[in-house]
């Protein structure tokens, strides 16, 4: 499949437009789940997926075929997602972990979530971006830590910092919201 | 087991979807079945990853790549664009089109039949598309699509519900096409018009 895909990049690097069209198809739904995750905003996140081909289109001639098609996707859109932020001035509602409830509790609700899907879908997005992208494609694209430090451009470290405190936060807004069943 | 529950905190996330190796998804296993917390956000975790994977976002799809191939269109054809005309010709040929818009506009001043100077959609006329729309589509839905689509009405509704539609100059018309042909629930008809 990586050959498929490298293989498409040096077509469409080729003004092969029937080549684009084909890696459209195969990545179009996975990165604007990636962008409407971290965006919220449907119309505006097709208007990211959409520049995200036309950069790949501008640029397929600069892929050095270093790392994966699909990681070089993604690291393209998380780059402009971060543009449409700073461009926002977004302020995001909290990187601080409450220290009410314990690790337990939030597991508790975390259960209960399963039938909860409005509250899972709410506390993503009451994450930092940061947080939200880590988390977007460690469990929508189920990528390495490896790729995802990638895409991100950091240490995989970091990356398994960003979730362990997305995690932490998702519960606590979990074990929140749901009736506070388990809240201590 | 050689490193601390911490870390094996942190490679939950991993064990959860499944891309550790295998030596790391054992020495997870071995933790797990010994501590009842870990054990207990690992369960969380796979519950959220699970709701996650099953949220269905509906993706442009279609649309998103008719309006693709109509931009990487026209990026091409202004790469392919004949170059810049030479200072001279620049010259030669603003002259031109200053003496050509002064004889029309005498001419139109000499025939004025005193109709406005634009036309309203309903005018009868040339057009490049015609199409029927679905009963059930909103004027939101027709319209976004005609805006992604970089085509305007120039004319209907006919009686039979028939509408004409031009694309905006340098636009893509087959790209347009193929944007109305795959927006099916939209569109319940499409064809070239016969000028």
């Amino acid at each position: 499949m990586s050959e498929t895909h490298h293989l498409l990049i040096q077509q469409i690097a080729g003004g092969d437009k029937q080549a684009l069209a084909a890696l459209y198809r195969e990545f179009e739904r996975p990165v604007y789940r990636f962008i409407v995750s971290r965006l919220n905003d449907p119309h505006e996140a097709a208007d990211i997926l959409h520049e995200v081909f036309m950069d790949i289109w501008r640029v397929a001639s600069s892929f050095e075929g270093r790392s994966q098609v699909r990681t070089w996707i993604f690291g393209i859109a998380y780059r402009k997602v971060i543009d449409v932020h700073r461009k926002r001035a977004r302020v995001y509602v909290t990187d601080d972990i409450p220290e009410t409830g314990d690790v337990q509790d939030a597991a508790d609700a975390g259960y209960a979530a399963k039938q909860e899907a409005e509250h899972l879908k709410a506390c993503v997005g009451e994450l930092s971006d940061d947080h939200r992208s880590a988390i977007s494609l460690a469990f929508y694209e189920d990528m390495t830590c490896a790729e995802i430090a990638e895409i991100a451009g950091v240490p995989e470290g970091t990356i398994k910092s960003r979730l362990h405190h997305a995690k932490k936060l998702l519960l606590h807004c979990l074990s929140g919201r749901i009736g506070g069943r388990a809240v201590a | 087991m050689t490193r601390t529950r911490e870390d094996i905190a942190l490679d939950l996330p991993f064990h959860v979807n499944g891309t550790l190796s295998e030596a790391e998804r054992a020495e997870v296993d071995a933790w797990l079945a010994e501590d009842a917390l870990l054990r207990a956000e690992h369960d969380a975790l796979s519950v959220i990853r699970a709701e996650m994977q099953a949220e269905d976002a509906r993706s442009p799809g279609e649309f998103g790549l008719s309006r693709l191939m109509r931009d990487v269109g026209r990026e091409g054809s202004a790469l392919a664009a004949p170059p810049t005309p030479s200072r001279t010709w620049m010259w030669q040929l603003a002259a031109a089109v200053a003496v050509i818009a002064f004889l029309a506009q005498s001419l139109f001043v000499q025939r004025d039949t005193g109709e406005a100077g634009f036309t309203l959609a309903g005018a009868t006329g040339s057009a490049d598309m015609i199409v029927s729309f679905a009963p059930d589509a909103t004027e939101e839905q027709i319209r976004l699509l005609l805006i992604g689509l970089d085509v305007e009405i120039v004319a209907g509704p006919s009686a039979i519900g028939l509408y004409h539609l031009d694309v905006l100059e340098g636009s893509d018309a087959e790209a347009a096409l193929a944007g109305l042909s795959a927006a099916t629930e939209i569109v319940e008809s499409v064809e070239y018009a016969q000028n």
